[in-house]
């Protein structure tokens, strides 16, 4: 009886991991074939059939990638972009967030609070037009702000901050702090933001995702190649007629391997970062 | 009296000055970025502009003219077709991996929820090309095992399927895609959300002598509502305004047969600089969404 059903519960196991080795690597598949197809010729890339090991595995897509392209400044310009628009947009809504959560007497804070609850709801398909229409007006077109402003100001940051400063920020800390001398910007930037590491993390992270991946918007407003990002340089790699494939996947490559080797080491952070919208529900 | 009220609000706005201080940064810049250009859409939405000439009034003619354009109603359909290929799978594979995640105890599992989850965070238009290179016809992955299985049948091999290049297949090969970069995401909140239930109602249900189907039946489905919900607004907001994964592989075509709302808007505005014309249709479908969603809230009722 017994031996009988240890043997029924190891088989389930069994089942159970070539199950999930098999979904892991159905989904792990397209990465794969990303990356061994930067280290393929022409012709081996259309070859039939095709080749799961590159033989011989050829370097040239990436030498000819960083020369033909401005890829090297795309992936500068892409750093400075997602740095410049994480690091104002965390600032601005822990600050904010922080506003909203421990100052209870200010007069209007729950209406101007409900206010930013409401506006999470416009999508951003609505305001694309007049906010480029303000960004050529600003004359900011073709410059890193029109990449950094427009969404710098994230209501759902706003709100995700005050819920973890409201939950995690005792007051007997900040009014310890204020005994101690300590003035109202230095209690948010040496007390209050320390206490918040985890939850600027996760606002970082998809905030950071979502600007590293953006075509879109750098499609609209990025017009020089000297302005590109990484995103942009490889889509406009593709040709109407004939497509470097070769250098599209080892620009490819180099494109997606920064996010997912932090995603690797952050998996938490990450993870928590991309489904924190459902908090708000 | 009156002047010892105002200076008590005036005496209270100042000893709140920080938290003024505090919030108007971000409030500046939503107001040039946000609130502005909500209203200004609004207005534009009953103008001709295109973005050079001053914008001309037309009163309603964008509204008529959006009502009667095929293309919109081909792109929502789309919208509609994608939404209804790909979502009822991805659901099923990520309830699927959330109990499997949540029930059992193997080692390892992080890994394979890493595996699940790592395409969200990647940069779609490179998955776009890369996806569009396993569905070529002629020398794509896909096709050479199609190839290849249907071969061995007596009356095979079949011939290739033109997963991008033709109008039947381009909606279903989006669909791939986005079930492939979704699941993961779905996976986690629905983890999240078994994770949520009390151990104590199926330690009770057992007793009972419920058994597993039952569990999952009267327990299980029932608290995980508000989860299903969630996932089903986000799916369908993502399906209608979705640009890069549409844009980069099919451009929307062949024809129109795989342009979405998301698609439809952007060469609205930035392929034919119809500005105002573009402005109505964003209206329009964001109402459209918006009742949407609070249709499907409908479902989430409280569960007793």
């Amino acid at each position: 009886m017994s031996t009988a059903l240890r043997i029924w519960t190891a088989a389930k196991q069994v089942l159970s991991y070539i199950a999930l080795l098999a979904a892991a690597a159905v989904f792990l598949f397209p990465f794969y074939w990303l990356s061994i197809s930067a280290f393929k010729t022409r012709d081996q890339l259309f070859q039939i059939p095709p080749q799961f090991i590159p033989h011989p595995a050829v370097l040239e897509n990436f030498v000819n990638v960083f020369r033909e392209t401005t890829l090297a400044r795309a992936f500068l310009n892409s750093c400075i972009i997602a740095g410049g628009y994480v690091s104002l947009a965390v600032f601005l809504c822990s600050l904010g967030g922080y506003a909203f959560a421990k100052y209870r007497c200010a007069p209007g804070r729950e209406k101007l609070f409900a206010f930013v609850l409401g506006t999470m709801m416009i999508p951003t398909a609505v305001t694309m037009i007049p906010v480029f229409v303000v960004l050529a007006r600003l004359d900011l077109v073709n410059t890193y702000w029109a990449m950094i402003l427009p969404g710098a100001a994230s209501a759902f940051g706003i709100f995700w901050m005050r819920q973890y400063i409201d939950a995690n920020v005792p007051d007997d800390l900040l009014a310890a702090a204020r005994i101690d001398g300590c003035g109202e910007f230095g209690i948010f930037w040496k007390v209050v933001l320390p206490v918040c590491k985890p939850a600027l993390a996760a606002l970082s992270i998809l905030l950071l995702i979502g600007s590293w991946n953006n075509l879109m918007w750098a499609f609209v407003v990025l017009r020089t190649p000297d302005m590109y990002s990484m995103p942009l340089v490889i889509y406009l790699l593709q040709g109407e007629f004939r497509t470097p494939y070769g250098m599209v996947m080892a620009g490819g490559l180099l494109a997606t391997l920064p996010l997912v080797v932090a995603f690797v080491v952050f998996q938490r952070a990450f993870i928590q970062g991309m489904t924190a919208g459902a908090l708000k529900f | 009296m009156r002047t010892a009220n105002r200076n008590a609000l005036t005496n209270r706005l100042w000893e709140s000055r920080h938290f003024y201080l505090f919030i108007s940064p971000f409030f500046v810049l939503f107001a040039v970025f946000g609130l502005y250009p909500l209203l200004y859409s609004l207005f534009l939405s009953f103008t001709k502009y295109d973005g050079l000439t001053p914008p001309i009034s037309v009163g309603l003619e964008n509204f008529v003219t959006l009502f009667q354009d095929e293309d919109f109603y081909t792109s929502l359909w789309n919208t509609l077709v994608i939404g209804a290929y790909h979502i009822p799978p991805m659901f099923a594979l990520a309830f699927l991996f959330a109990n499997i995640l949540n029930s059992t105890k193997l080692r390892g599992l992080g890994l394979f929820r890493m595996a699940i989850f790592v395409p969200c965070i990647t940069p779609m238009v490179v998955i776009a090309i890369v996806f569009s290179l396993l569905f070529s016809t002629q020398n794509g992955l896909l096709n050479w095992m199609w190839r290849g299985a249907t071969g061995l049948l007596p009356w095979g091999p079949f011939a290739p399927i033109k997963w991008i290049e033709s109008e039947n297949w381009s909606k279903i090969s989006v669909s791939i895609v986005l079930v492939w970069r979704w699941t993961g995401y779905n996976m986690v909140l629905m983890l999240a959300g078994l994770q949520g239930i009390p151990k104590d109602y199926y330690e009770a249900a057992t007793i009972d002598g419920a058994s597993r189907w039952q569990q999952m039946y009267s327990i299980t489905m029932p608290l995980m509502r508000p989860t299903f919900v969630f996932c089903t607004i986000m799916s369908l907001i993502g399906t209608t305004y979705m640009f890069e994964e549409v844009f980069v592989m099919t451009l929307g075509g062949p024809g129109t047969s795989s342009t979405n709302f998301g698609v439809f808007l952007f060469n609205a505005a930035f392929t034919d600089f119809r500005f105002g014309y573009a402005s109505s249709a964003a209206y329009v479908v964001a109402v459209l969404v918006f009742v949407l969603s609070l249709v499907v809230l409908r479902w989430r009722r409280p569960v007793t």
